[in-house]
């Protein structure tokens, strides 16, 4: 990372440290637009990530959308980045779905979109939409995360996409759940350092060190998966890497939620407490763009087809 | 925060590994293993193939017979035979660690008289540390080393030395000074000649009925002066020196890959879906945490000491091992018995699920990791 990149990251973690705070995520859930937040990214740029003139790599947006992750950014930063990517217009907020009959469903904030791409099944195809207030159906997330359907007027453009659209939105949830994740893991040793029960810290406890060993090696997993599938960003294999990463990640996720809450206790299931804005994030994004089952069978079809004299060559990459 | 940097193999060790494939093409005859663990498998004539073509103590200098190998070149090498399940059991401590601490700590006459045949294939050691009372808690052990007139002289039992009753030498972590206040100190490496000092080897069956790990029993067994390693009293420095290569290479996620391929073999090139599903499962894993072993490999040849990435690559990675059969088993249910793919796959998995319970206990158990991992987390 140059000092470039690492200039971006800090200016997105500082933005993102001092904006995303308990309230705004509950405001954000009730439906209101983090307007504030998206106004002092726009005054930093980040609205232009993506573009092709933005200076700015597309693996570097990704570790954005990860900072995101970490945050649990009330924004839909992948789908803002990939879509100015796709239509090179970043003034306006996009965002992206998938086409379900006369539908765009599963839009994040899809009623605060000026844009909205809808990706048709396949990957080519996808129609731009600039979605009228009242024909927005509102519904959200397990995380309370928007997630909309947009009806698609008659005089929708058609558009063709030359990048694999899908996989690269799958990259955008891996980046974000392993930020997550690692915020997860970071609320967790905090807490059992301050909880004391029988006179100590909880964290004094072999039982305790012992779940949170399990998750730090489930996070550190989803981290180098996440890293993995963004380095392949120009591999002839990406998709494949996409596919181990989100399988990876999501099973991660699963185990690491459930053990942040077991440690938290009572405490941590309470909607007071910040920790149910990440473990519900990462519980939804493990099903948002396939799930495991889903990677995991598109890897293993592909690792059958190779046999047993060619799944080991695969396996054993450089990278 | 544990980081595991993004970490490639340099493009010189992919010509490394062709070698490597090119060769196991040619050894057919040596493998005919259905695992690919690193402890089964003593096979000297192997060893001495590798030893020929330079792949056993790679990473040493060429005075002594090595390689002035880089460290990722090591790993290539050694991820490619588990991966055939070639047999290495007879040179691998030898190889992994044995020759690393003699070169490190060792004097120069030591280096020299020990070192070049290690790495011809033709001198294998054994690891003398668990005994009878002392497995996870290492520093209480008891076997004693005495200075007396020509030597020194040792009484006490090592437990679990793999091929002790092959290999030629061990090294024993002996106690040389009385307990005290830093139970970590008076402790000391001395190098055993199993085929001449008179220590008494006997073999312990293990539940797969294999007879590889051993009791040494030392009786008055009397070691010349010049096998000490290093400074006596600095053993405990020395065993745990050289953790982070012993608990982060591939040894520590493959031994279960031949099930794995058999499961491959098993499903055909079209498997329905929960089937591809399991496949997929697997390969994920597999390929994340070969990842992270390299990011070790990477801080190592970085020269950093990455205990707690190490045990924590160990830790998942046994684990991992451990499940990798079970996803297969159920994953084939459909397949009739009297297949012949169900036949190759269920020796594969019978042999693999019969040594598995080792994958969790040797070179610290899954307990001892987490507690390693829970130390590097700020827990303790």
């Amino acid at each position: 990372m140059d000092d470039h990149d690492t200039l971006l990251t800090d200016a997105a973690a500082r933005i993102f440290g001092d904006l995303c705070d308990k309230a705004l995520l509950d405001a954000a859930e009730q439906g209101e637009f983090p307007a504030a937040l998206w106004q002092t990214l726009r005054e930093n740029g980040f609205h232009e990530l993506g573009l092709a003139d933005s200076g700015v790599s597309l693996a570097q947006a990704f570790a954005v959308i990860r900072l995101g992750g970490r945050h649990a950014v009330p924004l839909p930063l992948a789908e803002i980045v990939l879509a100015n990517r796709w239509l090179g217009d970043g003034e306006r907020l996009a965002s992206v779905g998938r086409v379900v009959g006369d539908r765009v469903v599963d839009v994040p904030w899809g009623r605060s979109a000026e844009l909205v791409l809808g990706l048709e099944a396949g990957r080519s195809g996808c129609v731009l939409v600039t979605p009228e207030p009242d024909a927005v159906a509102r519904g959200c997330n397990m995380a309370g995360e928007p997630r909309d359907a947009v009806a698609i007027p008659a005089e929708a453009a058609a558009i063709a996409l030359t990048e694999p659209a899908f996989e690269y939105l799958t990259l955008g949830r891996i980046a974000a759940m392993a930020g997550c994740l690692e915020r997860v893991l970071e609320l967790c040793l905090d807490y059992v350092n301050e909880r004391e029960q029988f006179g100590r810290p909880i964290a004094r406890f072999q039982a305790i060190q012992h779940s949170l060993a399990i998750a730090a090696g489930e996070v550190a997993a989803a981290s180098r998966a996440a890293d993995a599938a963004v380095d392949a960003l120009d591999d002839a294999r990406f998709e494949l890497e996409v596919a181990a990463a989100k399988a990876r990640v999501g099973e991660a996720a699963g185990v690491v939620a459930e053990i942040a809450h077991q440690v938290h206790g009572a405490m941590g299931f309470t909607h007071e407490h910040q920790l149910h804005h990440f473990t519900r994030r990462a519980w939804a994004w493990r099903d948002e763009y396939g799930n495991e089952a889903h990677w995991q069978r598109r890897l293993g079809r592909h690792l059958a087809a190779l046999g047993p004299d060619r799944l080991w060559s695969f396996l054993a990459t450089r990278g | 925060m544990l980081q595991f940097d993004r970490v490639k193999l340099p493009e010189s060790s992919e010509a490394v590994r062709a070698e490597v494939r090119e060769f196991l093409a040619e050894a057919a005859e040596h493998l005919e293993r259905p695992n690919s663990d690193f402890t089964t498998g003593h096979d000297p004539a192997f060893s001495r193939k590798l030893g020929a073509r330079g792949w056993i103590g790679m990473t040493w200098p060429e005075r002594y017979g090595g390689a002035g190998r880089s460290f990722f070149d090591r790993y290539v090498v050694t991820e490619e035979l588990l991966a055939a399940g070639a047999p290495v059991s007879a040179h691998w401590i030898a190889d992994r660690q044995s020759g690393n601490l003699i070169l490190r700590y060792g004097t120069e006459a030591q280096r020299q008289h020990y070192l070049p045949p290690i790495t011809r294939g033709e001198s294998y050691f054994s690891i003398g540390m668990s005994e009878p009372n002392s497995g996870s808690d290492l520093a209480s052990v008891r076997t004693s080393a005495r200075q007396v007139e020509g030597g020194w002289l040792i009484n006490g039992t090592k437990l679990w030395s793999t091929d002790a009753h092959r290999n030629h030498f061990m090294i024993a972590l002996v106690r040389t000074a009385p307990v005290s206040e830093n139970r970590h100190a008076g402790l000391s490496q001395i190098i055993v000649d199993l085929k001449n000092d008179g220590a008494q080897i006997r073999p312990i069956r293990n539940i797969a009925g294999a007879e590889d790990f051993n009791e040494v029993v030392f009786e008055d067994v009397l070691v010349p002066e010049d096998r000490v390693v290093g400074e006596p009293g600095n053993g405990w420095e020395q065993v745990t020196s050289e953790l982070a290569y012993e608990r982060s290479g591939p040894e520590r996620f493959l031994s279960s890959f031949r099930v794995f391929v058999e499961l491959v073999r098993a499903a055909g090139d079209r498997p329905e879906p929960q089937l591809a599903a399991a496949i997929g499962r697997i390969g994920a894993h597999l390929m994340t945490l070969r990842r992270m072993s390299i990011s070790v490999a990477g801080m190592l040849d970085q020269g950093k000491s990455p205990n707690v990435e190490a045990a924590l690559v160990k830790a998942l990675g046994n684990d991992f091992e451990k499940l990798l059969p079970e996803i297969a088993r159920l994953a084939l249910m459909d397949l009739p018995e009297d297949d012949p793919r169900q036949r190759s796959f269920r020796q594969a998995f019978t042999d693999t699920l019969l040594l598995s319970p080792a994958f969790t206990i040797r070179g610290g158990t899954r307990e001892i990791l987490r507690g390693v991992i829970a130390r590097g987390l700020g827990l303790r």
